[in-house]
């Protein structure tokens, strides 16, 4: 972090602040529930295909993939990542998954089942079941499936059809895929029901899943008012800001009037040409993937040279919103608007002959409509997932919108990876080829 | 090279020269689809004439044009076979199939679409879980897969070419199965890496030709004298070995590649495609179930409460036992390329397996190419050192 006393130039909105505090507030809750005699759950993030019904059913989760990246904030995941490694996971693995065989290995092995007294934030309890999924990476099931080493608890894998670009559009695939997803959920909730001995509560569950919807389109809305010059709100702010929507940390109808808070200060912001920076907005940039936790005082360095981050990874963010109005059964809701998450962009990628239509394409539109001067890509080197596309989107960028990119390696986990030092003497350079390539774009149009 | 052997020569020549053939075809008229993982139902393709030729990497050719388009951690192999499309190798190809076996192809499959032109492109997508409810919605997606294959020959796929078609290929995996059957034997008469080279050539020419080849083979390995026992004998795991050098690196240093588990081994050809009832669901249930990978999520029935890792392993490696006994395995090494998940998240689990069978297992991970065998050859020294000490 920047040194105390030393000047901001982010222009933090104030909104954020109830927002972020929901992630502590998870770890908390988790605590207390276990405290309490009652179940904890581990989940992997699944794009609101689990979620809504774990917080129907008011099953606490902790998510160990944010863990990882709260162990790698605090210093404390370079010891789990050499257990694992001496248990012989290979270590080009997920980072976030390491440091969670690191941990359950010292909690299952030495201690017993109890938390490590290390762990930060509290540490994740011992889970009832792991909710796993193929959404976004295989790590998301293998890492769970792994875990029967040390957990003797079940492992629950909900699984979303991912078909291809043009594929989608041939006769009935969609509907299809629809009708698979409600299944899943059904056999999902069912498994929950018997794991946890209560019923669904249907109801809660309708007013979970509006909620939801309602919060994601508020927080869609949100981020379009980042399409405005200069940007109202940065990328800092974002990604304080995403728990509650990406996974539901704190409750949904909460965190719906927090959004509403931050739609209003964003808006007065666009309203006002206020920006996210104090200096003058001189580059918008959009970044990709997983954010240097550990190292995000270098985007105030960034800010003090006018470099503003206006949009950033696809993943985070909720799909454009969906009219489901006509649909009375909420697991079809939840499929619906899941499969929505995944598919939204696949129509204009075809238009364009792009076939990488989550992930890879959404970028380049967002570089387009969120008129980007340049894009920083954080290339992870153990998540594939996140990593496969950028060099194919650095290409069709500069291709096919003349926006130039810089890739900066780094790691989700090891911080030894990322040298802000580094990146810094590099984006002098990056800033002469996006005058160079702000030139041919206005001479193209 | 053993003496008179003219199948086993003919099968080498072909695995060193693999585009050879399918060019000549392609010339006379027909059709070849290229794909590269197992799970793709290549059953379907030959009732249709068309010749599925699958696309494998190069160890000896350093990855240079793919370096646009993928980051270098990342699965060697891919890397590796995308590189030779970027480079116009696989430009002999009326299109290509790629199916949702891992992060790795879904993901590459993704840019390969939008950056190499190919007449016909089709990408498959795979469910997870093996249920019934997983089974049916994966036989819709075969069912796509025929249409679009029925618009590129313009000729519909009648029950009758599918069943002939599964037959051959069924055929093809009894007699693939029939070169193991050899290495149960000690000594055994053909070595590991000869069997990887026969697996190339059959893959790159059509099914027909393909049996005949096998049959050539193994009436040539009949005659053969035995061999002398040289070492221990090794089982090698993992994923996808498309050229014989490591294994062969393995035998070179005196010991016996017996059986593998490996998609360029064994797993393609270890159980027949059933020919009940409706075709395509029996093509679901091979390709979905029967086919071993660690793509696949599969776990021992439970109460849905507590999960038993020690019947998890049953379950899902179990036929490891049987190649551990059949072929009176001394050693086994799991090797895996650099970046593969499916694989790595598997070794640790692989490795309790054997503990648990009292078996010895080494596990390596390499980069693909073939400058990285030096570095390997020292630890299967060491490991076969290490089971020598047991075997004599
Ligand atoms: S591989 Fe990447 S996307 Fe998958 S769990 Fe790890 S960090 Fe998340
Ligand atoms: S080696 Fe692993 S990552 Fe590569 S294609 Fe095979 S399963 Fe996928």
């Amino acid at each position: 972090m920047s040194g105390e006393g030393k000047k901001r130039y982010i222009n933090r909105l104030k909104s954020f602040l109830p927002l972020r505090s929901k992630i502590d507030e998870t770890y908390k809750k988790s605590l207390e529930a276990i405290q309490m005699g009652r179940p904890v759950a581990w989940a992997m993030i699944n794009a609101w295909y689990g979620d809504p019904i774990l917080r129907a059913i008011e099953l606490e989760t902790v998510y160990p993939e944010n863990f990882g990246a709260v162990c790698a904030a605090e210093g404390i995941a370079e010891s789990y990542l050499n257990r694992a490694d001496a248990e012989g996971f290979p270590s080009h693995l997920c980072g976030y998954a390491r440091n969670c065989f690191g941990y359950v290995s010292r909690m299952t092995k030495e201690l017993g089942g109890k938390i490590p007294p290390e762990a930060p934030i509290g540490g994740m309890p011992k889970p009832i079941f792991l909710l796993s999924s193929n959404i976004g990476c295989d790590a998301r099931y293998k890492w769970f499936q792994a875990l029967g080493r040390y957990l003797d608890v079940p492992v629950w894998v909900l699984d979303m059809p991912i078909p291809g670009v043009k594929e989608l559009f041939r006769d009935g695939v969609y509907e299809r895929c629809i009708r698979f997803i409600v299944e899943e959920l059904k056999e999902f909730v069912h498994f929950l029901e018997r794991i946890l001995g209560v019923k669904m509560d249907w109801d809660r569950l309708e007013k979970t899943v509006y909620d939801i919807e309602e919060m994601n389109r508020v927080w869609f809305e949100i981020n379009e008012f980042r399409k405005a010059i200069p940007c109202p709100m940065h990328s800092r702010d974002f990604w304080s800001a995403m728990p509650p929507s990406l996974f539901l940390a704190g409750k949904p109808a909460e965190t719906l009037i927090l959004y509403k808070e931050m739609w209003k200060e964003v808006k007065e912001r666009v309203d006002h040409k206020l920006s996210s920076i104090h200096t003058e907005e001189k580059f918008r940039i959009l970044f990709s993937e997983l954010p240097p936790w550990h190292s995000l005082s270098v985007f105030e360095n960034m800010a003090e040279r006018g470099w503003n981050f206006v949009i950033e990874s696809w993943g985070y963010h909720p799909p454009p919103p969906l009219d489901l109005s006509g649909i009375s059964d909420p697991l079809e809701h939840i499929a619906r608007f899941s499969f929505h998450f995944h598919t939204a962009y696949f129509k204009d990628a075809l238009e364009e002959g792009e076939y990488y239509g989550y992930m890879g394409y959404p970028l380049l539109k967002f570089a387009r409509e969120y008129k980007c001067d340049g894009a920083f890509f954080h290339l992870p080197l153990t998540c594939r997932s996140t990593s496969t596309h950028q060099l194919y989107l650095q290409e069709k960028m500069k291709e096919k919108l003349k926006i130039p990119s810089m890739i900066v390696s780094g790691d989700i986990v090891d911080l030894r990876l990322f040298n802000p030092a580094e990146v810094m003497k590099r984006i002098e350079v990056f800033e002469e080829s996006m005058e160079s390539y702000r030139k041919v774009r206005e001479e193209r149009s | 090279m053993p003496e008179g052997s003219q199948g086993i020569t003919r099968a080498k020549d072909i695995c060193r020269d693999r585009f050879r053939r399918v060019k000549e075809l392609r010339k006379e008229g027909r059709k070849i689809l290229g794909y590269i993982c197992l799970h793709a139902p290549v059953e379907m393709m030959t009732a249709l004439q068309i010749i599925p030729f699958r696309m494998l990497g190069d160890i000896y050719e350093t990855p240079t044009q793919v370096d646009r388009f993928l980051p270098r951690a990342f699965c060697p192999f891919v890397r590796s076979v995308f590189d030779l499309s970027l480079k116009g190798k696989y430009d002999f190809l009326d299109g290509m199939l790629l199916v949702h076996s891992c992060d790795a192809m879904e993901r590459t499959g993704r840019i390969w679409e939008s950056v190499v032109d190919h007449h016909y492109f089709h990408f498959m997508d795979l469910p997870t879980k093996v249920s019934e409810r997983h089974r049916k919605f994966f036989r819709e997606g075969l069912d796509d897969f025929k249409k679009t294959l029925e618009e590129l020959t313009g000729k519909e796929l009648s029950f009758e070419e599918l069943k002939k078609a599964i037959e051959s290929h069924n055929e093809q995996r009894r007699l693939v199965r029939s070169l193991y059957e050899i290495t149960e034997k000690v000594p055994p008469k053909i070595s590991g890496s000869e069997i990887l080279q026969v697996i190339g050539a059959i893959t790159s020419i059509p099914v027909e030709e393909g049996n005949k080849l096998l049959r050539e083979v193994l009436a040539e390995i009949g005659k053969r004298k035995s061999g002398k026992l040289k070492g221990p004998r090794i089982l090698v795991w993992g994923s996808v070995l498309d050229h014989p050098a490591f294994v062969e690196m393995i035998e070179d240093l005196g010991a016996h590649v017996v059986i593998d588990d490996l998609c360029t081994g064994t797993r393609g050809y270890w159980v027949d495609v059933k020919l009940d009832g409706d075709l395509l669901s029996s093509l679901a249930y091979y390709y979905l179930v029967e086919l071993r990978c660690p793509r696949t999520f599969k776990e021992a029935p439970s109460d849905g409460k507590r999960k038993d890792y020690s019947a998890d392993l049953e379950e899902r490696f179990g036929y490891l036992r049987e190649f551990a006994k059949t072929w009176k395995v001394d050693g086994a090494i799991l090797q895996s390329v650099k970046y593969c998940d499916c694989h790595g998240f598997e070794v640790p689990q692989v490795k309790d397996y054997f503990n648990s069978l009292g078996i010895t297992s080494l596990s390596l991970e390499h980069n693909y190419m073939i400058a990285d065998r030096e570095v390997l050859k020292t630890r299967v020294e060491a490991f076969l050192e290490i089971l020598r000490g047991g075997v004599e």
